[in-house]
């Protein structure tokens, strides 16, 4: 066996590796189509494949009960590394341990203790209510009777779905849908949870929701939790530990603490006025900055917009607000994290012998 | 896979807890169905309808000749029957049958890897089709029509229509699980569901040359209908149980096949690159 269980020391605490993966691969063969007919007459005779490498020697532990963010932008190969662990795909090449149990091999032993919930595929029965879907997985997950009705109570609770359990889920909206598929995923009590992307697409309360809800499961039950993402707001408030990957390998994994320090401190404000001013602080970037007509009731007015970063390193952000805000009428302000390309390309340049790793893989 | 040893004394064998899951959806879809009462016997008398137009265009044929081969009218009435019941039956019980390229297809097998049942009885089973209990129900009444009810004969019957179901349901399900090999099969899996279907309508002495030989092995309407109208004519329980270890044969490859394909899933291979 390639790995082994041995209990660490670190910070004083003892871990346990439950999720260990390496070099991990996954490659795929898509077929290329050219146009036409004679193309794709061509295709069927002798196809051409263009191999696509999804994730490329990957690497890391997940210790119990902690939460982990598997960070990248769209195409980093995140949910490939998920379906993998959870022995929807077969791997290329490397090892994979989820509990001690290999995803391919042991995949119907490792289902009875792990819960799995997809952003954007749905597990829950489209065309039922979540009430008849959960019935169902509590046949599948061999549940019980009696605890299967405890264990409801206490999801539909937890999660407020009361008043959802009899809409066909295709009726439900998505922050609702979303809410029902990770209660329906908690109800056989995994050990370790597994979500792609949960919080994409939705706005800024029911994100806030949903990340609650992680850490409270996470508290409740000491359940692990690995997270996929490209929305730093999941790291910044859920995590203790972030892996970045982009075009399949690892670029960083590294303390929350750390990377805030490093690499997230920039935050973005973009800030209107109802007529133009100067923004002159002392130590903050302008990124853009515009003027523009509107068509007011009383005539003709110019507003004014701009967009800044601030290092919150060097300055104090509730001081670079309360000063944006005597400026003068301030229409509208929001503030938000640097887009995660930003901050890989930060790590790129911060650390250039990984830089010259990863590309000459 | 292989569970003999049962870790947990508390929780039923494998076998047993996918009996309960099959029944489970059994029951569920059942009474989905039952909530469109109206529909579901509407489903159900049109499929029967539709088959009866088949008795007609055959009455007619053997009002001017007496026997094509060794097949009567009765005989045609045989295969006919059990066709059309074993249809019912693969598609009651393996509902989502003709939708398999397309899961596979789309990546919704996705949800079914999730789940701590075989893949393979998880995906077939989870829907059944209301219109097949019009064609079982057609299928056994017509062969009592034509046969009258010998309980002998009926139980006959009836074994047949299972295992004959059981290997049209694979043979169907082996054409859509081309796709985990070949990409986009929609095609060549509803070319085989065609032509298992149309092959068991006529009789056998219909087939001559390679047809004959591919009744008998790829698609196998052979082992469908005809060796059990022989059997039914000449019964020997060592014939049947041949039969049968045929039948089984045929599951048993179907799900290699399977196994072996899903090894290639690639959880979404919609996305073709165009060049
Ligand atoms: N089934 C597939 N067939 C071919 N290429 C795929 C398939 N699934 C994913 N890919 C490719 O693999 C890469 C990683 O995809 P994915 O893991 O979905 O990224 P992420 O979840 O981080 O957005 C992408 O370039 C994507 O196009
Ligand atoms: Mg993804």
């Amino acid at each position: 066996m390639a790995f082994e269980k041995r209990p660490g020391d670190r910070n004083g605490e003892i871990f346990m590796p439950i999720i260990e993966v390496a070099g991990l691969t996954k490659q795929f063969r898509t077929k290329v189509k050219e146009t036409g007919l004679k193309g794709s007459f061509r295709s069927l005779i002798m196809p051409e494949y263009l191999t696509v490498k999804a994730v490329e020697n990957i690497g890391f532990q997940v210790e119990q009960g902690e939460i982990l963010a598997f960070m990248g932008p769209n195409g980093a190969g995140k949910s490939t590394t998920i379906k993998m662990l959870t022995g929807i795909l077969y791997p290329t090449a490397g090892k994979i341990q989820v509990l001690g149990l290999n995803p391919t091999r042991n995949r119907r032993q490792l289902a009875f203790r792990i819960g799995t919930v997809f952003g954007q595929k749905s597990q829950l029965w489209f065309h039922l209510p979540p009430q008849d879907s959960f019935r169902l997985l509590a046949g599948i997950y061999e549940i019980p009777d009696r605890e299967f009705r405890m264990r409801v109570d206490y999801l539909v609770d937890l999660f407020d779905i009361w008043d959802l359990m009899r809409i066909p889920v295709r009726k439900l909206s998505l922050g609702q849908r979303v809410r029902c598929e990770i209660a329906a995923s908690l109800l056989h009590k995994p050990e370790v949870i597994f979500l792609d992307e949960p919080t994409i697409g939705l706005d800024i309360v029911v994100k806030q929701k949903i990340r609650d809800l992680i850490l409270l499961m996470n508290r409740e039950e000491r359940t692990t939790i690995f997270l996929t993402s490209h929305d730093v707001g999941d790291i910044e408030q859920l995590c203790r530990r972030a892996i970045i990957i982009n075009h399949g390998a690892v670029v960083l994994n590294e303390s929350v603490k750390n990377l805030k320090y490093n690499y997230l401190n920039y935050k973005i404000i973009a800030v209107k006025y109802s007529r133009p001013v100067s923004i002159q602080i002392p130590g903050i970037v302008k990124l853009k900055e515009k003027e523009y007509e509107t068509a007011a009731i009383s005539g003709e007015s110019m507003e004014y917009a701009a967009k800044i970063a601030v290092d919150t390193k060097k300055q104090n952000l509730q001081h670079v607000v309360n000063q944006l805000m005597g400026l003068g009428e301030v229409l509208d302000i929001t503030i938000s994290d640097q887009p995660l390309e930003e901050i890989i390309t930060a790590i790129y340049t911060a650390a250039p012998e990984m830089n010259a790793n990863v590309t000459e893989s | 896979m292989s569970t003999a040893v049962n870790p947990n004394p508390k929780k039923p064998s494998v076998i047993v807890s996918h009996l309960r899951l099959l029944a489970a959806y059994f029951r569920f879809n059942l009474a989905a169905a039952m909530e469109y009462r109206g529909s579901f016997l509407l489903q159900v008398f049109g499929m029967a309808l539709n088959n009866s137009a088949f008795i007609i265009f055959w009455a007619i044929v053997y009002s001017r000749i007496n026997h094509i081969g060794e097949y009567g009218f009765r005989e045609v009435m045989f295969i006919w029957a059990l066709a059309s019941a074993a249809f019912g039956f693969a598609h009651i019980i393996f509902g989502n049958i003709r939708q398999v390229s397309r899961i596979i297809m789309q990546g919704e097998l996705d949800a079914y890897l999730l789940q701590p049942k075989d893949v393979c009885l998880n995906v077939l089973c989870s829907r059944t089709e209301v219109s097949a209990w019009g064609d079982l129900a057609y299928g056994l009444i017509l062969f009592m029509a034509v046969w009258g009810f010998a309980p002998g004969e009926f139980l006959l019957f009836c074994t047949f229509t299972v295992f004959s179901g059981l290997l049209m349901g694979c043979i169907m399900f082996s054409g859509e699980i081309l796709t985990f090999f070949l990409g986009n099969t929609t095609v060549i899996s509803r070319l085989v569901t065609e032509f298992v279907i149309s092959f068991t309508l006529y009789p056998e002495s219909v087939f001559r040359g390679t047809v004959k030989w591919l009744i008998y092995s790829l698609i196998p309407a052979g082992f469908i209908v005809f060796v059990p109208l022989k059997i039914f004519k000449l019964f020997s329980w060592q014939a049947l149980g041949l039969l049968i270890l045929i039948d089984l044969g045929y599951v048993f490859g179907s799900y290699l096949l399977f196994r072996l394909g899903l090894r290639r899933y690639e959880s979404g291979n919609l996305i073709v690159g165009k060049l």
